[in-house]
């Protein structure tokens, strides 16, 4: 459809298998199988979304809208049920806290670790090594394992790997709602940065200031499905609407 | 299956650095940590000598040397197959946060612990040449003793095949690790390991029914520990309670046959772990 299109999802659905019985031994299945009961949930129901190149995108929806499943098929840690997601660029994923961390290397060992992971070279990271300690603002920690660093370091860390990496889309899903103030500001600036440099964002909040202030596109998913997309000011408000709230005005 | 293969090339990176942490944790006190996991083999091999020597009367000379030959393998097959049960259990939080070929969680198990079994071989032969200084009369090495590279890769590619397979199913069905390792168990006694593959061929089963040796040695395990013996080490007479048989020669058709199966069977355990390894991170 377009050749700039750095993100292209085509009638993405997905389903997961939930199962009541619990059936993770062969010994279960074996005593309990006239009892088995899975049940389909279908999480997605058929989306298709096209991300330009250089567009900052904000994912809107209650919990359980499917935001996240999107974000982890995006950075291909689930396989779609059908339908297509293509990405043209390197993704750098920040999926919860502690985007794949190992919690007994260090924060050192962890940012090669989590490099090399993402398709960086050791030159490469090795290059960039100062800059995401400094960014971080962890380098009185930086050589004590990652098991020992509370919520809001691990998330700093995370998100100082996932900028600096020279990575062409950034998918973020709610991370920097545990950082505090000051680390915040900090990122914005740093997601501003990015964004003149061309790189992709998409990003999953539930934090409306934070997508007015980045936000090019904002797409609101609910039971699965694309309910609105468009400039954040009108879907922000109509989903502010949906759930019943006022829309907070501007300062 | 080649997509799949080009695609862990392009993470060996992370390979490397999963083994280096593996083997971080196996040496934590460096050289002492290499010699403390070596304990474990060399104990029960000096345990099991004694109980040979003196217990079953068997008086084969440089016993220990050739319970060593097959315990070392042994153990290198039974640690592949229980680390690389967990091994995908004890990475699904990283699986769920981050793209990368699932297989890398299982081989980081084979390959640290082949690192491993190539560091105990080397004191293997260390202990040989002790032996020799001792009483030169078994010499350490045998032009056979080339044949080793094939051995491990035959090995590997067995280990390989059955760890994948594990991985994979011990993911779903958490009690498939029990079920290796009372199977493991088991494989220990129907392995030439504290016994000789001749004493099974003179065996009064295998003597009325030959095929029972050939079916015996249709365990891979049973032909790889044979041709352990037979190619690192001198052949010579097994003497045990008065009795005493000349050495089989080495076996090379059931060889074959073997190293046919554990390719079969890495083949079917890659094609089965790529079928799989999408719904890990999904499991119910």
């Amino acid at each position: 459809m377009n050749a700039t299109a750095a993100i292209e999802i085509r009638e993405l659905r997905k389903e997961f298998m939930l199962s009541h019985s619990g059936i993770n031994s062969l010994k279960t299945m074996l005593t309990w199988w006239r009892k088995r009961k899975v049940e389909r949930l279908e999480v997605l129901k058929g989306i298709s979304l096209d991300v330009q190149s250089g567009e900052c995108v904000a994912v809107v929806g209650r919990n359980g809208a499917g935001k996240s499943t999107l974000l982890s098929l995006l950075a291909r840690v689930y396989k779609p049920t059908s339908g297509t997601v293509t990405v043209h660029g390197r993704v750098a994923p920040l999926l919860e806290l502690g985007a794949g961390f190992h919690p007994d290397l260090t924060g050192v060992e962890n940012i090669f670790f989590n490099g090399v992971i993402l398709g960086l070279t050791r030159s490469e990271i090795q290059e960039r090594l100062e800059t995401i300690i400094d960014f971080s603002e962890l380098r009185s920690h930086i050589d004590t394992p990652v098991r020992t660093y509370s919520s809001g370091m691990l998330a700093r860390l995370g998100f100082s790997i996932a900028v600096n990496i020279g990575a062409d889309i950034l998918l973020v899903d709610e991370v920097l709602a545990v950082g505090d103030l000051e680390f915040e500001r900090k990122c914005y600036t740093k997601i501003d940065e990015l964004r003149a440099a061309g790189a992709t964002i998409l990003f999953v909040s539930h934090h409306l200031e934070s997508i007015r202030r980045v936000a090019d596109r904002c797409v609101w998913l609910k039971d699965g499905l694309i309910t609105q997309t468009g400039d954040p000011e009108s879907v922000l408000a109509a989903y502010v609407a949906a759930a019943g709230g006022e829309v907070p005005e501007l300062p | 299956m080649l997509g799949e293969l080009k695609e862990l090339w392009k993470f060996r990176e992370m390979l490397v650095t999963m083994v280096q942490r593996e083997m971080k944790i196996r040496y934590k006190n460096s050289v002492v940590g290499f010699f403390w996991s070596l304990l474990n083999p060399l104990i029960t091999v000096a345990v099991m000598t004694v109980v040979f020597k003196y217990f079953q009367s068997n008086s084969t000379p440089n016993l220990g040397a050739y319970v060593l030959a097959a315990y070392l393998p042994y153990m290198f097959f039974q640690l592949c197959l229980l680390d690389s049960a967990q091994s995908v259990l004890n990475g699904l939080d990283l699986a769920k946060k981050i793209y990368f070929p699932r297989e890398i969680l299982p081989l980081t198990m084979i390959v640290s612990n082949l690192i491993h079994f190539v560091l105990a071989l080397a004191v293997f032969f260390v202990y040989l040449l002790g032996v020799y200084i001792l009483n030169p009369q078994v010499p350490p090495f045998q032009v056979t003793t080339l044949w080793l590279p094939v051995l491990l890769v035959v090995n590997v590619a067995l280990v390989t095949g059955l760890g994948l397979i594990i991985s994979a199913l011990n993911t779903f069905y958490e009690d498939v690790k029990y079920i290796v390792s009372v199977l493991l168990y088991l494989l220990f006694f129907l392995s030439p390991i504290m016994y000789f593959s001749e004493s099974v061929y003179h065996s009064p089963a295998a003597a009325s029914h030959p095929w029972v040796y050939t079916l015996y040695h249709l365990n891979p395990v049973a032909t790889l520990s044979t041709s352990y013996r037979k190619l690192l080490l001198a052949s010579q007479k097994v003497t045990m309670r008065g009795e005493s048989w000349d050495p089989l020669p080495m076996d090379w058709t059931m060889f074959g046959i073997t190293a046919a199966m554990s390719f079969a069977i890495l083949l079917f355990g890659y094609h089965l772990f790529n079928r799989l390894k999408w719904k890990f991170v999904e499991r119910p």
